[in-house]
């Protein structure tokens, strides 16, 4: 075997305990990569599956282009396309369903019973089929009929815009319904009128002829169409699959993150390696080895490393991706009658969790391999000394600085550029400052590590501040997933704060407000008929009533939510966050011509200015308006969304229901009654939650802290590679101190000190990473901010008070976890044969 | 002609005011087959002669040639070769691999070079059987005493059949025992095996097995002599004031 392979195998082989804490890191990052890899693409590729699964035989499907619903009639002239057999209008509809409802969503078919069965076959189980000129019946899924419990004649409440509608049953399906889906199906008038939509459709589907060119057949459909309609197969574009792609994105950065963090601790690895085999090295090149031999043998030793730790992270990561497949089956089926099946590893995953897996690993080693390299012979002649430190740390630092004082400016000019390079060139100033630093970081820790753990920490101290580019490099791992964390919590705060300070000033400026169950999906809500919102103004004691209206839409051609509001009303109830010139009476422009309010994130993103006439697809066609404004109300601030008159949305969009109310008190009316009147008038509207400003305000506080709970759960993931990090920089430290260590104890240290000796160079470990972690953090958080109002989305900067305390905890009780091990090892060492440690 | 040669040899290190003359214009020569031992005060510059006498570090003056080719004209790859396959090394603190075994750390020279695994080893089992270690060839350092690592050391350095033997005080860290062992050892190695040894020690009774003795001090030669013997060795030492 190449004397390069023996003895990076066998060196790898001799210090089993480092070998598998150096790999551990590498295992998971490969872990998190491959197994989310594999997960998410296949929970992905079982949704889409339902998806089509729901479409049935379906040949082609029409959509409008803006996104809204259409004229049903529309299908006719899809019918009248050669080689199309048949076509069917469907407006389909998810329901959010009551809290007392056995399910917790629907999705509500409105069918032409005359055309629909030449599309799809509807294989009736029980009952009978819908006939052409049924009015309040329902046939329902197989599967909805079970869950609900009911039989053919019993009855089917559906939320509608007029108060809650009751269907008889009049069939269920035979076949079990596509998994994920809870279909009720209903004529397409009843549809219709349950939605407020008039004559219209969401979709037309259509079958053709058998042995037509398809692709002929649906040029000719996109012909007879226009470009007002989009023409094709089904494209699954669910909000559930953009969920799905965004968190594989994030698993796949974390995934990166963590091997970032593998590849910090690689580094520390191999310095410490390097700086015990100075004596080695020396002696190889004295008796012959050249350059690249020196080279070569740390890097075959990183490569085996690499390979192992991928080896090992492959597997982690199949079986964590069955684990929470196995695991999460039970919830699926459940809330969405969803089955995930086996996770099907792509080739992709699998070349991206080696590359970066080897990848980092031999990148991370690379540094000290050449540093090794660069070893002269007579270091062999030299008597064995500890690790020898880095000279050019003074012009590092100094380099540091320059990039520190260069970032403060890059933070402080707000600019956006300037906010990533300023925040990116913090933390490498301060990776490259942190040797300089590690002495007095410690030092300024000492009074208070030294308090509990007295002479223990002295000797822990100057140990630490002998290797400051050890301590640094851990440090800096430390700091930068602190950093993450704390501005992770940074920006949740900031949110959350701008959020309850927008509630106190802006839509409970309203004194009432009826909410949809889910506030951000214009897709899933039924909404609410006018009826109801002159009831509502007629309450004695409300003064004022404003309601939003939702449809979709595309505005130059990128996707965007077009919400109408009464330009007189709505600044008498809540107003918006203006950009530049912009102020409350600007919404009153809206009430003529056509004019529009973008908010501030789709401004940003499409470089909309005041005064600019863009296209709006409407379902009429395009049509050319002018924006009077840039603003934002607060809770659409993050999605692209643009404000248009409701005079205007139900002439352009067909949309007439009311999403959301806004109500205000008279002067001097009672509240509780009022509210109790309104809650009468709401009751039979179950997609609406009725609050008041307090009530509000508390339920956005408690779903604000479940978010919370759930982010410092994030924290703990996130935390992990500080914890190997820390472990392999205590556990390096025990090995290289062996003799040290054995010398104490023939000295005289008991074994309680030496652990505490240990544990109290953790601390000090943990006090330079948390200081740098809580400057960067604070910093990331601050121009994470600043970059979010920068792209039009406007939250205040709150102090990341939380995320410091979380870091500041996650870092000195990891501190303290990590040095569990080592602190146990270094106190159970055999005092002779620590003496006589090479 | 010489193995190697030194002239008006100079290593000066630091620099201003801080510098020090580790050598000062020093000229030696060893010739194939010859026993010489270097001694004087520590920090007389022994140890730097044999740096770079060995090529393992460049002088600030003078000449150096191996074999009547000059050093200065080498590149750090053909010091190594010459290293590899001229010069053997034998170290104070011993410089074993510790995760190989006896008979792997002896060929590593062999290895380096390219020989089969084979061959190397069966050339590092000669050798360690004729240093007497014929029962510990698969034992590792840290299973092997002082003596017996530097024994391994020692056939490491004969490996190759280098021309010329450089030992660092190569019994400084060893019992008298151990000590007379080596000694024996590298007597062996000038007068059976034929190898030219340039050595640097403290120990009069191992610079005793040596065909001249050079007395260093303050980077200079103050003398240079020629013994047979325990009792010339003595008196040579004597004469530069030594003992």
């Amino acid at each position: 075997m190449n004397i390069a392979v023996t003895l990076a195998w066998r060196y790898l082989w001799g210090r089993k305990l480092r070998t598998a804490l150096t790999t551990l890191a590498v295992v998971f990052g490969v872990s998190v990569l491959f197994g989310m890899g594999a997960l998410i693409p296949t929970m992905s590729e079982t949704f889409t599956k339902v998806l089509f699964a729901s479409a049935g035989q379906v040949d082609l499907s029409v959509t409008n282009a803006s996104g809204s619903t259409f004229d049903s009639s529309i299908a006719e002239q899809v019918a009248g396309v050669e080689g199309v057999k048949a076509a069917t209008p469907v407006l389909l509809r998810p329901v959010g369903m009551p809290k007392t409802s056995p399910v917790s969503s629907i999705q509500v078919a409105g069918i032409e019973p005359r055309t629909a069965e030449k599309v799809r076959h509807y294989a009736v189980g029980q009952g009978v089929m819908l006939s052409p000129g049924d009015r309040g019946v329902v046939l329902l899924g197989k599967s909805l009929a079970t869950q609900a419990n009911l039989r053919v004649g019993g009855y089917f409440d559906i939320p509608s815009i007029n108060g809650t509608k009751r269907y008889r049953v009049i069939g269920i399906l035979g076949s079990a319904s596509p998994p994920g889906t809870q279909e009720a199906f209903l004529t397409l008038a009843d549809a219709q009128q349950l939605f407020g939509e008039g004559n219209r459709a969401s979709e037309v589907d259509a079958t053709f002829v058998n042995g037509v060119d398809r692709t002929l057949v649906e040029a000719r459909v996109r012909r007879e169409l226009g470009s007002d309609y989009n023409v094709g197969g089904i494209a699954p574009g669910s909000e559930l699959l953009s969920s799905l792609k965004m968190a594989e994105f994030i698993f796949n950065m974390f995934g990166v993150f963590a091997l970032a963090m593998g590849g910090f601790i690689i580094l520390n690895t191999f310095r410490t390696v390097v700086a015990e085999r100075r004596h080695d090295i020396g002696m190889l090149r004295a008796v012959g080895a050249r350059r690249r031999t020196i080279l070569g043998i740390f890097l075959v030793e990183s490569l085996l490393q690499g390979i192992l730790g991928t080896a090992l992270g492959l597997l982690a990561g199949a079986g964590m991706a069955m684990g929470l497949i196995a695991a999460l089956n039970p919830l699926y089926k459940r809330l969405v009658n969803m089955t995930v099946g086996a996770p099907q590893f792509q080739l992709s995953s699998l070349t991206l969790a080696i590359v970066m897996g080897i990848g980092v690993t031999v990148l991370g080693a690379l540094s000290p391999a050449l540093a090794a390299s660069r070893i002269t012979p007579l270091e062999a002649l030299r008597p064995q000394v500890g690790e020898v430190e880095d000279r050019q740390r003074g012009r590092r630092a100094w380099i540091g600085v320059g990039i520190l004082v260069f970032s403060a400016m890059g933070l402080v000019s707000g600019n956006a550029s300037a906010l990533g390079l300023g925040s990116v060139g913090v933390l490498v100033g301060l990776v490259l400052v942190a040797p300089e630093l590690v002495g007095p970081i410690s030092n300024a820790f000492a009074w208070l590590i030294d308090a509990v753990f007295r002479s223990e920490g002295e000797i822990a101290r100057s140990n630490m501040q002998r290797q400051p580019s050890r301590a640094a490099t851990t440090a800096a791992a430390v700091m930068i997933s602190l950093a993450i964390i704390i501005s992770l919590l940074g920006v949740m705060s900031s949110i959350v704060g701008g959020f309850l300070d927008y509630v106190d000033k802006s839509v409970a400026g309203a004194d009432f407000i009826m909410l949809p169950t889910n506030l951000l999906l214009a897709g899933g809500n039924v909404g609410a008929s006018n009826e109801l919102v002159t009831d509502i103004r007629n309450t004695p004691g409300v003064n004022a009533v404003a309601t939003l209206r939702i449809a979709k839409t595309q505005v130059d051609g990128s996707p965007a939510q077009v919400i109408g509001l009464d330009p007189v009303e709505y600044p008498k109830v809540a107003t918006f966050e203006f950009s530049g010139d912009g102020q409350t009476s600007d919404i009153g422009k809206l009430a003529h011509g056509r004019g529009l309010i973008a908010n501030g994130l789709f401004a940003a993103q499409n470089g909309l200015k005041v005064g600019q006439r863009v296209k709006v697809t409407t379902v009429n066609g395009e049509k050319t308006f002018s924006i009077i404004a840039i603003g934002s109300d607060y809770l659409n601030a993050k999605l692209a969304t643009v404000y248009i008159s409701q005079e205007r949305l139900k002439e352009d969009f067909g949309t007439e229901s009311n999403a959301l109310v806004l109500a205000n008190l008279s002067p001097g009316a009672d509240a509780p009654q009022v509210k109790r009147q309104l809650a009468t008038l709401v009751a039979d509207y179950p997609q609406l939650t009725l609050y008041d400003t307090t009530s509000f305000k508390e339920t956005q506080k408690v779903t604000m802290s479940q978010v919370m709970i759930g982010m410092y759960g994030l924290v703990v993931v996130l935390a992990i590679p500080t914890l190997l990090a820390l472990l392999n920089n205590l556990a390096m430290s025990v090995i290289a101190r062996t003799r040290e260590i054995g010398m104490l104890r023939a000295l005289g240290s008991t074994r309680r000190q030496v652990r505490r000796m240990v544990m109290a160079e953790a601390l000090f470990l943990a006090s330079v990473g948390v200081t740098f972690g809580v400057i960067s953090g604070i910093v990331l958080s601050y121009a994470m901010v600043a970059a979010t109002n920068n792209v039009g989305w406007k939250i205040p900067f709150y102090f990341p008070t939380g995320g410091v305390i979380a870091a500041v905890i996650a870092g000195f009780g990891f501190s303290l976890l990590a040095a569990v091990i080592p602190s146990r090892s270094a106190a159970k060492l055999d005092i002779v044969a620590a003496l006589h440690y090479e | 002609m010489a193995i190697v040669e030194a002239r008006g040899l100079t290593k000066v290190y630091g620099t201003g005011t801080t510098t020090v003359t580790a050598l000062d214009h020093v000229d030696l020569a060893v010739q194939p087959g010859e026993f010489v031992a270097v001694m004087g005060p520590s920090g007389c510059g022994k140890s730097t002669l044999l740096n770079l006498l060995g090529g393992l570090d460049t002088p600030s003056e003078g000449t150096i040639e191996i074999d009547g080719e000059p050093v200065a004209d080498m590149n750090d790859d053909q010091l190594t070769m010459l290293r590899r396959r001229r010069f053997g090394f034998v170290f104070q603190f011993f410089n074993l691999i510790p995760v190989l075994n006896a008979t792997e750390n002896a060929a590593l020279p062999l290895t380096l070079d390219g020989v089969s695994a084979a061959e190397a080893r069966t050339r590092a089992e000669e050798w360690l059987r004729k240093v007497g270690l014929e029962d510990r060839m698969r034992n590792r350092p840290d299973q092997l005493s002082g003596g017996q690592q530097q024994r391994v050391a020692v056939a490491r350095a004969l490996v190759t059949n280098p021309a010329l033997l450089l030992a660092d005080e190569p019994t400084g860290n060893l019992d008298s025992r151990s000590s007379d062992e080596i000694a024996a050892l590298l007597k062996q190695a000038s007068e059976d095996w034929g190898r030219a040894i340039l050595m640097v020690t403290h120990d009069i009774r191992l610079a005793a097995h040596a065909h001249r003795i050079v007395f260093m001090q303050d980077g200079r030669i103050v003398d240079d002599a020629k013994i047979n013997g325990a009792e010339d060795a003595r008196k040579a030492v004597e004469k530069v004031g030594l003992l």
